[in-house]
């Protein structure tokens, strides 16, 4: 069964797998164990429901084309970050703040430009980040 | 302009991390008792939602000095916690008129 859900996770497009693939697997793992001793009719529900999941998540993880989050770097602290990798990272983190703003005066309108700003901000993020070799 | 209703997935994880930080299996079982029982969510279904939250900045991945990468937990985040509550009073005013109604036209 595990083989088969790690199998099915080729569904899903490269970039969410890489970020999120092992963690899923993980929570099946979880998920099935209890399953199993509370008999077969909950694992077989279990596993139409797991199986209609990923084929759901999957489409729609294709139809999503925003970049996939990145995960936390562990070990990187800002200080050691190269400057350009801060600054673009500041501007991320500045949208964020003037959405929360923005929402707080129930200004949606601001709080949607911020919020596209902040997606392009993050891009921006995302692709100085690959120019230094940091990946997710 | 009004925000859009949030779907039961995302309204029921935001739920869950609205206290304290939780992992993948952690949210599953928290999410199906806070629904008593009713929902139980697939990994697809919870990770396609924790992806979207994630990329709308609503949730963000917290680190646990042992977290490993089968177990990354996620809180809310400021603008996450603004969202739920934003929806919460949405749900009270309609639970509200709905009452009201309800008890009017048993009059």
């Amino acid at each position: 069964m595990k083989r088969t859900y790690r199998f099915m996770l080729l569904l899903y497009p490269r970039g969410h797998r890489d970020r999120f693939a092992e963690e899923m697997a993980g929570v099946f793992e979880e998920a099935r164990n209890e399953r199993h001793y509370q008999g077969w009719v909950w694992y077989v529900r279990f596993t139409f429901s797991e199986i209609a999941g990923l084929i759901g998540g999957a489409a729609s993880a294709w139809v999503d084309r925003r970049p996939v989050p990145e995960a936390p770097v562990a070990s990187t602290s800002q200080q050691s970050l190269p400057q350009e990798i801060v600054e673009a990272q500041e501007q991320v983190d500045r949208n964020i703040a003037g959405m929360v703003h923005a929402i707080s005066h129930h200004d949606y309108q601001g709080a949607r430009r911020y919020s596209d700003e902040e997606r392009r901000a993050r891009d921006v993020l995302q692709l100085v980040r690959q120019k230094y070799g940091i990946t997710g | 302009m009004e925000a859009k209703p949030l779907t039961e997935p995302v309204l029921l994880i935001l739920t869950s991390l609205a206290n304290q930080p939780r992992h993948g299996y952690a949210l599953l079982k928290d999410i199906e008792g806070l629904s008593g029982g009713r929902v139980r969510m697939s990994t697809g279904t919870l990770f396609g939602a924790l992806r979207r939250l994630l990329e709308d900045g609503w949730i963000e991945p917290f680190e646990q000095m042992d977290t490993s990468r089968q177990k990354q937990a996620y809180r809310l985040t400021t603008v996450g916690r603004r969202q739920l509550q934003m929806e919460l009073d949405r749900m009270r005013q309609l639970t509200r008129a709905g009452f009201a109604r309800l008890r009017a036209s048993e009059v």
